[in-house]
């Protein structure tokens, strides 16, 4: 693989120094800070949608360009207390910012997606996903087409995953997304379809059946 | 009929305890609402507790064979569990050595050879408490986080390592009681002083000679020639004075006190411990 591009890990949303930051980090990660590379990234993750889809590849990159340097994991380390600042903190992320907040999980799923230990996904991260996800199914943002959004197309990425890590927590989230779904009366129509949507597809084994596919997107293609 | 409808025999005895709900997929024909969407009566079913206070403090996973503590900080808990995968791995490959090793000794002495080296440790004599296996592997890494042991690694390659002369680090896997090991750490750290990158200014830490390295299997800790008494003395400065690489650093209290870990670590690291 030859170096990286910008347009590889979408740094093109940062400004030119911090640009800079990244780069060398991802080359010769002892010559910076890397905490300060790490709130960098969290910082810029709750603002740009974009940004925090991708992120997580791009962490994944320094951790490895790290470990292999110096053998250490102080950017992860890094990373991770700050991930787990702000899940602390998210119940007031989501009243201050509902768009920062959606940023977040998004950006948290993605680093559950990429982040892995040995081939395994971070067990640390399974419950706090859940909580988040859990959140996202609770009828004041069932409300908010944004969240139901971020709701669908995390479960879509991580789900299975997720589901392999607990199923019980799995079950109960869906729970909610029934109760939502058919119990709610002030969901859009596009809400009540994302929601119907990810029922099918858990049902069918987190795939997507030819049926299910031609319903719900063949209006996309046209 | 008027009977009343068969129950399983666990619902029925459930129903005389306060115990929690079972799951819902054995209620496959009793159903949670009714049609206008109310929930049926709290005592039938009884509601879905939240998540949280189903979510026990301490909990056992299958590769772990005793409760383990919830870690409270995410980034601990990552590497320790990154620790143990690794740990499994080297279990794995050190016990398929040891078997690679037997067939190897049985042939020879079929060939009529009177091998004169110990038996290898079979592996039912093997160390595998993971609690002690991480204390060790830990007082491993602060060992060769060291430019002595980098120095010593580029200067000399494993296979031209003399026994006796070249320090080797002590073997994990084996059965050792606490004390020996401790004692064969020590050692192992104090040979490698050996390789110590020259300092500027001239003190006499540079002075010290290759620890006679025969002590090293040994049990007791009495067992003091002079080199050996001289060397703990300098030992003490040294740990102090010794260049490390980056310190690895682990947030976890040990059960026994650990000097080592607290004259190499700065305090500020436990203050950040929770």
């Amino acid at each position: 693989m030859g170096e990286p591009g910008r347009e590889e890990y979408r740094i093109q949303s940062f400004d030119a120094e911090t640009q800079q930051l990244l780069k060398t980090a991802l080359k010769d990660p002892g010559a910076v800070d890397l905490e300060k590379v790490a709130n960098v990234i969290v910082d810029h993750s709750l603002q740009d949608r974009v940004f925090s889809k991708e992120a997580g590849r791009m962490c994944y990159a320094v951790i490895q360009a790290e470990s292999k340097q110096a053998g250490q994991s102080v950017f992860r380390r890094g990373l991770l207390n700050r991930l787990q600042q702000e899940y602390q903190a998210r119940e007031q992320l989501r009243a201050r910012s509902p768009r920062g907040w959606v940023c977040y999980v998004t950006f948290i799923c993605n680093i559950f997606d990429y982040l892995r230990v040995n081939n395994m996904p971070m067990m640390a991260l399974v419950n706090p996903v859940y909580d988040c996800l859990f959140r996202l199914a609770q009828p004041d943002s069932l409300s908010e087409e944004e969240e139901v959004d971020c709701l669908v197309l995390q479960l879509h990425r991580v789900g299975e995953q997720l589901e392999k890590m607990n199923r019980q927590r799995m079950d109960e989230l869906f729970v909610l997304i029934r109760d939502g779904f058919l119990l709610l009366t002030d969901l859009s129509s596009l809400a009540q379809l994302l929601l119907l949507e990810i029922i099918e597809f858990r049902a069918a084994g987190w795939k997507m059946t030819p049926a299910a596919h031609k319903y719900y997107y063949s209006e996309v293609s046209d | 009929m008027a009977c009343s409808p068969r129950t399983p025999p666990s619902y029925r005895s459930r129903g005389d305890r306060d115990a929690s709900p079972p799951p819902p997929a054995r209620w496959s024909l009793g159903r949670k609402r009714r049609a206008d969407g109310r929930q049926r009566a709290e005592d039938a079913e009884g509601p879905a507790k939240p998540a949280d206070c189903r979510r026990p403090d301490s909990f056992t996973t299958p590769e772990a064979p005793k409760p383990r503590p919830r870690c409270a900080d995410w980034a601990s808990a990552v590497e320790e569990d990154e620790m143990r995968t690794r740990m499994n791995k080297e279990i794995a490959r050190y016990k398929r050595k040891l078997l690679v090793n037997d067939c190897g000794r049985e042939r020879k002495s079929l060939l009529g050879s009177c091998g004169s080296k110990a038996p290898c440790a079979a592996p039912a004599d093997l160390e595998t408490d993971e609690s002690v296996l991480m204390r060790r592997q830990k007082q491993i890494n602060y060992g060769k986080n060291t430019m002595a042991y980098d120095r010593y690694i580029r200067e000399v390659p494993r296979h031209l390592r003399q026994p006796g002369i070249h320090p080797k680090t002590p073997n994990k896997f084996k059965k050792y009681s606490r004390r020996s090991w401790d004692q064969q750490i020590k050692l192992w750290k104090v040979a490698l002083h050996f390789w110590d990158p020259p300092t500027e200014e001239g003190c006499d830490v540079q002075e010290i000679h290759p620890v006679d390295l025969g002590e090293m299997e040994t049990e007791s800790a009495e067992s003091s020639s002079e080199s050996q008494a001289s060397s703990q003395d300098h030992s003490f400065d040294m740990y102090e004075g010794t260049p490390t690489k980056v310190r690895h650093l682990d947030c976890h209290v040990e059960d026994e006190f650990d000097l080592e870990a607290c004259l190499t670590e700065p305090l500020k690291d436990f203050a950040a411990m929770s």
